[in-house]
């Protein structure tokens, strides 16, 4: 396909040349008749004849434009007109006009005109727009270059060990369970675990985060990421189309293949656009016949208005700077998954940012553990019944307080449990050595009806640390109180600020305890907190918000337990780990954690949507503008006649101005987002 | 050369017969209708898709100039198989893009390229080249 491509290109370049040197003979040639009688004199007769010129054009429009004329006949065949239809038929009624005057001067003579012939006219159009196609496929072959890019970053070969040694392959014979080995500097080929060593691995080309992560035994590494310091080595777990860098790209194809709602209207304006231009031409040429009696007046009228509209503006307006923009959000490791996630994006006006996973680290730690006044049972035994039962639990907070009961007991076999049982939302239960133990949230030992009065002044001290408070209740009674914390993303307060910057409503929902999610929420900047908010039922306060009339509403989390609410939500923008694309569930997803690419994803869909708007606009707006004037209609008042040749250089030039605008999105610069310095 | 050239020698006023004048604008009329129908009108009711064994849908579509069929027809609710052969040098052709199905599939000159789509809701659903020119469209009844 590139290859092709470049032939094409290199062909295109050739008829372009040809063409010009031409089209200055064929214009040299006409001077004398441009500039009236008289002028003769420095030219040989033979040149200025119309026989020459006739000889000079025939090779312009049979051989540099015959893909006009072919691609005209099968369109016409095909019941389609299209550009080609439109300069094909231009330039032809105006070779055809100029060979009549050539052969049959006197028939023009007899009916008091000058025997001119167009020639030029047909040569410099066709050289014009020729030239227009060669910096519009230029252009156009840079729109793509993102996804060229991205695919450029895989490394060719892989170092595989086969019987402990090392061997060099191609990456595509690297299979799943392959053990690989990168050494400083080298670049990852394709993604796994590391089985062995250690080192720093720069992510930035797929993330967009510019720090270089640790990694050691037991960490993913990505295919195309960059090995810095060390050596390690890895085992392979995705090849092929299955790993991070093919689905990235897979992705953005699928988004640049995508349309938005504004393209829907211009498709439509599109698709009677050719016919309707080809009746405004038949009729100007009707109109200035009836008018003036001139029928070579009447045909350059004909002729203008063909050359000058351009369908492929209006149909490049949006796709260019689609493609654009997706590319520049892959760069910055923000994945669009449509053209309409693109559009919707920009015009956001609440965004409710899930507190887990997504503003803090989403990896709670015991901050405090306080047994009670009251309570009967040692510590130990506390901690040995706590992580009996929290360990069965696949809540993050119940690992958090797992891992530290663990730790304070190093070691030793923990009591048998039995009927354990969750409750969503509220905490766990079940059965040790005869005794009920509880863990969960004092709202749930309230509603049990369990006096928890002693461990309200703790809860308070807690809460207002931003703590999530689990306390430990063994047989109705509260015996102990673990205060765990998240702590927050260091990129979480800025991104809050930049996002009200941009003028849109922040809400944080969380399942914490309102007091707890409030202090959470003061830290990063929000005002707006939705706390108390179960799993199940974050769709419900999606809707909610949409009903309210504060949409479109978009929701932040990480995903996989969010699923539904990212679903709900008009964008649902979905936080990537780094290592898992899998997460297409989502409009958009921030394959890094780092919040700051929410705020880039709105000023980059902003900046794609006023490039359209601009394309569009400058599309229309030149059609618009363009047509009547062709068509003469200003003749009247200004006695403006526009020449076909400058109508063909504004039609040439008006498709590359849109793709070359489209362009100007690459350099985009979001000022919410740390860019990588490649 | 005349760029915005006023009333130079062209501009001139030439009394022709009547019949003349009405036979043109009659012509030129006619030449509109005429074209307008061509391009516009509903040519065809469009082709439908044939019905292979394992109950995929296939149709084999020439790239040339546009697409033909450009009306394909096919069943809801049953996978199909749209067979490309592109023939058609224009770089503009080289791509064909299922917006509605995010689908892009790169069609290499005097080849057949294979598109397969899920089966999909009763619809109309449009489809381009890559510069958004040649279009088809495929109804799903």
């Amino acid at each position: 396909m590139e290859r092709e491509l470049a032939r094409e290109r290199t062909l295109l370049r050739r008829k372009v040349s040809v063409a010009a040197v031409l089209t200055v003979l064929v214009m040299v040639s006409s001077l004398p008749h441009m500039l009236g009688s008289g002028h003769h004199s420095f030219l040989p007769f033979w040149f200025t004849s119309p026989w020459t010129q006739l000889i000079l054009t025939t090779p312009v429009l049979f051989w540099c434009g015959r893909d006009f004329f072919t691609g005209a006949v099968s369109a016409f065949r095909r019941h389609f007109a299209d550009m080609n239809t439109l300069v094909a038929a231009g330039t032809g009624i105006a070779y055809l006009t100029s060979l009549f005057t050539t052969l049959f001067p006197q028939v023009l003579i007899a009916e008091g005109l000058p025997a001119d012939v167009y020639y030029e006219t047909v040569a410099v159009i066709l050289t014009l727009v020729l030239l227009g196609r060669l910096l519009e496929a230029r252009a156009r072959g840079q729109t793509s270059e993102a996804i060229r890019r991205l695919l450029q970053l895989q490394p060719p070969s892989a170092r595989v060990l086969r019987d402990g040694q090392p061997v060099e392959i191609p990456v595509s014979m690297v299979v799943v369970g392959d053990l690989v080995q990168v050494r400083p500097g080298e670049k990852i080929p394709v993604d796994g675990e590391v089985s062995e060593g250690s080192s720093w691995v720069e992510e930035s080309m797929l993330t967009g985060e510019p720090t270089p992560v640790a990694k050691a035994t037991g960490d993913a590494v990505i295919g195309a990421s960059m090995n810095r310091s060390g050596s390690f080595t890895f085992r392979v777990s995705r090849v092929g189309a299955d790993t991070v860098l093919a689905q990235i790209v897979e992705l953005v194809r699928q988004a640049q293949s995508s349309r938005t709602q504004v393209q829907r209207l211009a498709d439509q304006v599109v698709g009677w656009f050719v016919p309707v231009v080809i009746a405004l031409a038949i009729a100007a040429f009707v109109v200035w016949f009836l008018i003036s009696g001139n029928p070579v007046l009447a045909m350059l009228f004909l002729v203008s208005v063909l050359v000058i509209a351009c369908p492929c503006a209006l149909g490049l307006a949006t796709p260019t700077s689609i493609m654009v923009a997706s590319g520049k959000g892959a760069e910055n490791g923000l994945i669009f998954r449509s053209a309409e996630a693109l559009e919707t994006a920009g015009k956001l006006r609440t965004i409710v940012l899930d507190k887990t996973g997504t503003l803090t680290r989403g990896q709670p730690e015991v901050t405090d553990f306080a047994r009670l006044a009251g309570g009967v049972l040692p510590a130990d035994t506390l901690l040995a019944l706590t992580a009996a039962l929290e360990s069965r639990s696949e809540h993050p907070l119940a690992e958090a307080i797992t891992t530290y009961a663990r730790s304070q007991l190093k070691g030793g076999a923990l009591p048998a449990l039995e009927g354990f049982e969750a409750v969503a939302g509220r905490g766990v239960q079940g059965l040790i050595a005869g005794q009920q133990v509880r863990v969960g949230t004092p709202r749930w030992f309230e509603e049990l009806g369990i006096d928890t009065a002693a461990i309200q002044p703790l809860v308070e001290r807690l809460e207002a640390a931003a703590c999530s408070v689990a306390a430990v209740v063994v047989d109705g009674r509260i015996e102990a109180c673990f205060g765990v914390a998240d702590p927050l993303k260091s990129s979480s307060a800025a991104a809050v600020a930049g996002l009200r910057r941009l003028g849109l409503q922040v809400v944080m929902l969380s399942g914490d305890a309102k007091r707890t999610a409030e202090v959470v929420a003061a830290q990063v900047g929000i005002e707006r907190v939705i706390a108390e908010v179960r799993p199940a039922d974050k769709a419900s306060v999606i809707r909610k918000l949409q009903e309210q009339g504060e949409g479109p509403v978009a929701m932040v989390g990480d995903g996989i337990n969010d699923a539904p609410a990212l679903a709900q939500a008009d964008v649902g923008i979905a936080m990537g780990t780094g290592t898992d694309v899998a997460i297409a569930a989502s409009d958009i997803t921030l394959i890094s954690g780092n919040l700051a690419g929410v705020p880039a994803a709105i000023e980059l869909s902003r900046a794609a949507m006023a490039n359209i708007r601009q394309n569009l606009f400058f599309a229309f707006a030149y059609n618009v503008a363009g047509i009547p004037i062709a068509a003469g209609l200003l003749f009247p008042l200004t006695g403006w006649l526009l020449s076909p040749m400058i109508a063909g250089a504004a039609m040439a030039f008006s498709s590359v101005s849109v793709v070359s605008n489209a362009l100007r999105l690459r350099n985009f610069r979001p000022a919410h987002l740390p860019l990588p310095t490649t | 050369m005349q760029i915005l050239a006023a009333a130079a020698p062209l501009w001139r006023t030439i009394d022709q017969p009547l019949a003349l004048k009405g036979l043109v604008a009659m012509v030129g009329l006619l030449l509109i209708a005429w074209q307008l129908w061509w391009f516009l009108g509903r040519q065809g009711g469009g082709v439908a898709a044939r019905q292979s064994e394992a109950g995929l849908q296939e149709i084999t579509i020439l790239v040339d100039g546009g697409y033909a069929p450009s009306r394909i027809k096919v069943k809801a609710g049953q996978p199909m198989r749209l067979a490309f052969h592109r023939v058609d040098p224009s770089s503009c052709l080289a791509q064909v893009i299922f917006p509605d199905f995010h689908k892009s599939l790169d069609l290499p000159l005097d080849a057949t390229t294979s598109l397969e789509l899920p089966p999909t809701k009763a619809g109309v659903y449009p489809f381009h080249c890559g510069m958004n020119m040649v279009r088809g469209v495929l109804e799903v009844e």
